[in-house]
């Protein structure tokens, strides 16, 4: 029971933060390698697909409040899904234990910019 | 420089870094967003949800014919995930996030921490 109680709660917690845009997706994916004991190449994965019951959930309600903008749609998301097979190319032919490093480097930035934020 | 031309940069940047760590594309994109092309911070937020939902859908699909993968163990997650997305995008005008993120920097500068030691 307590097997499924914390993934849940994890799940519903972040998945508030993906609603709002404050980035979710990279506190699941810590919480699941740091606490739970997830091997990262699962936690890559269970995470995008958690997002997209989450997004799509969140993205409902942002349709009706008239909050999306079109126009960057439509340029973001060609070439935005371009990038994304490359970098999920690179992550299932490189070791994980190579992509350690940048994504500590990666928290470190998206953490002093967070904080920086008024 | 043109906008479209910023977005389709912006998308790119997002796009790689959720493919390659398997999320944290958001965290890239909703500044670029605001910062470099100039959008308001709710449009930009909810905006950004809109475009990174395709490219996880695409990383997702890629790391299932490229990777390992575990329905059981991911079905909590999801099904929290579904719910908590549903209330997030419930109370979205209501809530004052500067608090929340700035709790949620700390969480991040230790996770950074962790992964570089």
């Amino acid at each position: 029971m307590t097997a499924w109680l914390l993934p849940l709660a994890a799940g519903i917690g972040a998945g508030i933060l993906s609603a709002w845009g404050v980035g979710g997706g990279t506190l699941l994916l810590l919480v699941m390698t740091l606490f739970l004991d997830v091997a990262p190449s699962d936690a890559r994965w269970i995470n995008l697909l958690y997002f997209l019951p989450t997004a799509g959930a969140g993205l409902l309600f942002h349709r009706k409040s008239g909050l999306l903008n079109r126009q960057a749609l439509r340029g973001a998301v060609p070439w935005g899904l371009a990038a994304a097979a490359l970098g999920a190319w690179l992550a299932a032919s490189l070791d994980m234990e190579v992509l350690r490093k940048p994504f500590g480097v990666y928290l470190l930035a998206a953490g002093l910019m967070t904080m920086a934020k008024k | 420089m043109k906008q479209q031309f910023k977005f389709g940069v912006a998308g790119a940047a997002a796009g790689f870094v959720n493919g390659a760590f398997g999320g944290g594309g958001g965290m890239v994109l909703a500044p670029m967003l605001t910062l470099w092309c100039g959008m308001e911070q709710k449009q930009a937020l909810a905006t950004c949800v809109a475009i990174i939902l395709p490219l996880c859908a695409l990383s997702a699909a890629l790391q299932m014919l490229w990777g390992s993968f575990d329905w059981l163990s991911a079905a909590p997650y999801l099904i929290g995930g579904g719910i908590g997305g549903a209330l997030g995008g419930l109370m979205f005008r209501k809530v004052n996030v500067l608090w929340l993120r700035r709790l949620f920097a700390a969480f991040l500068l230790y996770g950074g921490v962790r992964y570089l030691l």
